[in-house]
């Protein structure tokens, strides 16, 4: 690659990383839209450069999604969800600057190993794409709502309910088998159903807002003199598992067409808590909560590219936008890329690592003024939330009704809260319910009814049997745990 | 920023520009080109590619936006209220068809009037490389024992109506399954789930030009140019073809000096090289189509899918 084409394309991956982390910072902008939103301004640069101010837009929204869901209890995107839990819980002990650092250092260890992958085995791992059939995809859906159950951590039965409620959501819109139009009383807005951005800011941004507001005393946010931090040397070695765990989840979701960043964000916060030897933190502000979702999420951002490059087949929406970047300067991905453009290819490359250098750059120096922003008086922060939501919301689709559905659920949201119903569980639904529901109904079609075709497919049957021991492994803790708190009460 | 006020803005600029540039005694012509399509969709890079050739071969300064929601019901209301005065187009696809029929949209299809047809995405029936089936004889006579299983990209689509039609008119009974977009299906056929896929032939151009699909049959009236040796469904005995279109709509009322400025100028720009040779890359076959042509043609293609999606039980 020559001097000129480097000169092109670190430019680039800034100005896409600090878009990205912008877009993926703001409720409901989620990283598809940021990258489409930036999209036409690319058309008349070098397909080079636009197809890398593209991919760092993807990098920088993945990192950005956290910094709401660590400071405002309100996930940006939809895979930075899993980072809620103790994220927030490190914000309100005024650990928000190492909160941030630690979401920071994940996402950029996680992006360099997906970026690894991406370089050296793009070709050989396009096959785990095609290993996924249709029951396949409904087993690893399974797997993804068994993590309910950890998550529901008071209350199984509650969690159980939010988590149908959430599969309920996901009904709506058109049949994934017939074409039908369900639930949608004839409104056109509700065909394509309710995207999981829209449940995600209600429940939490919104609703907090509200139960906030009937709270007495307002008080000033905690973080007043959160000092930024990188990860000590001790807690490096703390977070390397988590981060591990993460970006190995991390590549083989992004390599699954349907998977997408936030799938990978829960089972890796949900395998980091089985691996740690401090379980109990888990949801209290533990680092290693952080750093598992976020180097999952950013390594999707690299290893996305896998089927694209390999395939010629988006994987996720926001792969789909890249794909989009690829056809209008002219470029067709897939199998002939590598020959006929591989001066792109490697140019991706290369852009792809500095984005990923760049957002640890242009991620430290916007931290600053993120905190100073929510230590603002609790008043002041809660208009500017108010605000932020709403037009984030509008902005998607310039409609009126999205933001209706998204304040629908902040009062589902505030009920919730009231009947102390866990919301994750809820939004793991809304999210996993289609995938669950379509495939599962394809592989029906396609057996003839059989069921036996779950467990005769390998990659399914492998996935259900994961699934099924932790769902007893977990029944069983909360049934010992339930115990020891009424061994505890009855000596006394 | 929400797409709109990008827009407006890059509209302003020009509308500044062109006021900065002096020479001409009226302001330039701004011409919006609206799709239901999100940056970088099918829609979306079809406009996108068209518009400088457009600006170059008309004159004025074209724009592309991109009016999202509701599966193009968004889109058709925003035409449908605009001036007929030439300024707002919205880029046909059989999107608005479907979303006109299976939901209730302020405007729907019948609401815009047809200007004109600039193309047709070739549909063709495709199956793996490496599959035991190299005809459609074979996929038909498998399906024939009730085993078979195709696919097409979406539930309500035209791909989906081209399987169901397929299916009928060959008197075979294969199971078929819909997917979520013509990527998710394709990997479907690589890994031999499914018999046959029907799509776009530029979904699946990369894995054709790798040597890792097999084309069966063009859906159409004709063969492609491109691929000579593939002999279309009514060659193969089959009485179905379809013609996925795309083209241009704008309000009721459009007078008839600019309608036939718009006549006079897709043929010219369809055979412009430059442009022919990016649109053929993109595997679209040019099918220009005057105004009076494909009003009756859309009057067809809307009657034939309101019989079938009736007949399937989807809509009552």
């Amino acid at each position: 690659m020559s001097l000129d084409e480097l000169i092109a394309i670190v430019p680039a991956a800034f100005g896409g990383v600090t878009w990205g982390i912008f877009g993926g910072a703001l409720p409901g902008i989620s990283p598809s839209i940021t990258m489409a939103l930036l999209l036409p301004l690319t058309y008349g640069m070098d397909p080079t450069t636009a197809i890398v101010m593209l991919a760092a837009t993807y990098v920088g929204a993945e990192y950005g999604g956290s910094i709401p869901a660590i400071l405002i209890r309100t996930p940006g995107t939809n895979a930075a969800a899993a980072t809620v839990m103790d994220g927030y819980a490190m914000t309100e002990q005024g650990r928000a600057g190492e909160a941030l650092g630690i979401s920071l250092y994940s996402g950029f260890v996680g992006g360099l190993f997906g970026l690894g992958v991406v370089v050296l085995l793009a070709e050989p791992l396009s096959t785990v794409a095609l290993a996924f059939t249709p029951p396949a995809y409904f087993a690893l859906g399974v797997l993804g709502l068994s993590v309910i159950a950890s998550l529901a951590r008071e209350s199984l039965v509650k969690g159980l309910m939010a988590g149908v409620l959430g599969l309920m959501i996901s009904t709506v819109g058109t049949d994934p088998v017939t074409g039908l139009s369900r639930f949608t009383f004839g409104s056109p807005e509700l065909l394509s159903g309710i995207p999981p951005i829209l449940v995600m800011v209600g429940l939490f941004a919104v609703g907090e807002l509200l139960a906030e507001s009937g709270e007495r005393g307002w008080h000033q946010a905690a973080p007043e003199r959160a000092r930024i931090r990188f990860p000590s040397p001790a807690l490096w070695r703390r977070i390397a598992l988590p981060q591990a765990i993460g970006s190995v989840i991390g590549a083989f979701e992004g390599m699954m067409p349907g998977g997408g960043g936030a799938v990978s964000s829960f089972l890796a916060y949900n395998e980091a808590r089985r691996w740690s030897r401090r379980k109990e933190e888990f949801g209290r502000g533990s680092p290693e909560g952080i750093a598992a979702p976020e180097a999952a999420n950013n390594t999707v951002a690299c290893t996305t590219l896998v089927p694209i490059l390999s395939l010629g087949i988006p994987s996720s929406n926001s792969a789909a936008v890249l794909l989009g970047g690829f056809l209008l300067h002219g470029l067709i991905p897939g199998p002939m890329l590598f020959v006929s453009h591989s001066g792109v290819v490697t140019g991706l490359f290369a852009g792809l690592l500095a984005a990923n250098i760049a957002m640890l750059i242009v991620g430290y120096v916007l931290m600053g003024p993120c905190i100073w922003l929510v230590s603002r008086p609790r008043p002041y922060l809660t208009a500017f939330i108010y605000a932020l939501v709403v037009s984030g919301v509008y902005a998607i689709e310039t409609s009126l009704f999205q933001v209706g559905v998204a304040l629908a659920f902040g009062l589902a949201g505030y009920a919730l809260r009231y009947f102390e119903t866990p919301l994750l569980p809820m939004v793991l639904g809304v999210i996993l319910g289609f995938m669950v529901e379509s495939n599962y109904r394809r592989a029906l079609v396609l057996s003839g009814g059989d069921h036996a075709t779950f467990l005769q497919d390998p990659v399914s049957a492998a996935f259900l049997t994961v699934a099924a021991l932790f769902l007893v492994g977990s029944i069983a803790g909360h049934a010992l745990g339930a115990r020891r708190r009424r061994g505890a009460e009855l000596p006394a | 920023m929400p797409v709109g006020g990008r827009i407006s803005l890059l509209a302003l600029l020009a509308a500044l520009a062109a006021a900065c540039g002096g020479g001409d005694a009226e302001p330039r012509r701004v011409v919006t080109l609206v799709t239901h399509s999100s940056p970088g969709g099918g829609s979306d890079v079809f406009l996108r590619e068209l518009v400088p050739h457009l600006a170059r071969l008309m004159g004025g300064t074209f724009i592309v936006e991109n009016v999202q929601g509701g599966s193009g019901a968004k889109a058709m209301a925003a035409v449908a209220q605009a001036k007929p005065d030439g300024s707002l187009f919205y880029a046909t696809t059989p999107t608005f068809i479907y979303t006109s029929l299976l939901s209730d949209p302020s405007a729907r299809y019948t609401d815009l009037e047809p200007l004109v047809n600039l193309f047709f995405d070739p549909e063709v029936l495709y199956t793996a490389a490496d599959s035991r089936f190299t005809t459609l004889r074979d996929v038909l006579d498998r399906a024939r024992t009730g085993q078979g299983r195709w696919g097409a990209a979406n539930p309500a689509s035209l791909e989906r109506q081209v399987m169901e039609q397929l299916k009928q008119k060959a008197g075979v009974s294969p199971a078929i399954t819909t997917f979520e977009g013509g990527g998710d299906m394709l990997i479907n056929v690589l890994n031999h789930t499914l018999d046959m896929g029907a799509g776009e032939l530029q979904e699946i151009r990369a894995q054709l030009d790798a040597g890792r699909l097999r084309l069966l049959a063009v859906v159409g009236d004709e063969r492609l140019p491109q691929f000579p040796g593939v002999a279309t469904l009514k060659e193969q005995g089959v009485d179905l073809a379809v013609r996925k279109f795309r083209g241009l709509a704008g309000p009721k009322g459009m007078s008839a000096e600019l309608v036939a400025a718009w006549e006079a100028a897709v043929p010219k720009l369809l055979d412009d090289p430059v442009y022919r040779k990016r649109y053929m890359d993109n595997s679209l076959q040019p099918g220009f189509m005057p105004h009076g042509d494909y009003a009756r043609f859309m009057e067809a293609f809307g009657a034939e899918t309101e019989a079938f999606l009736r007949q399937s039980g989807v809509i009552q």
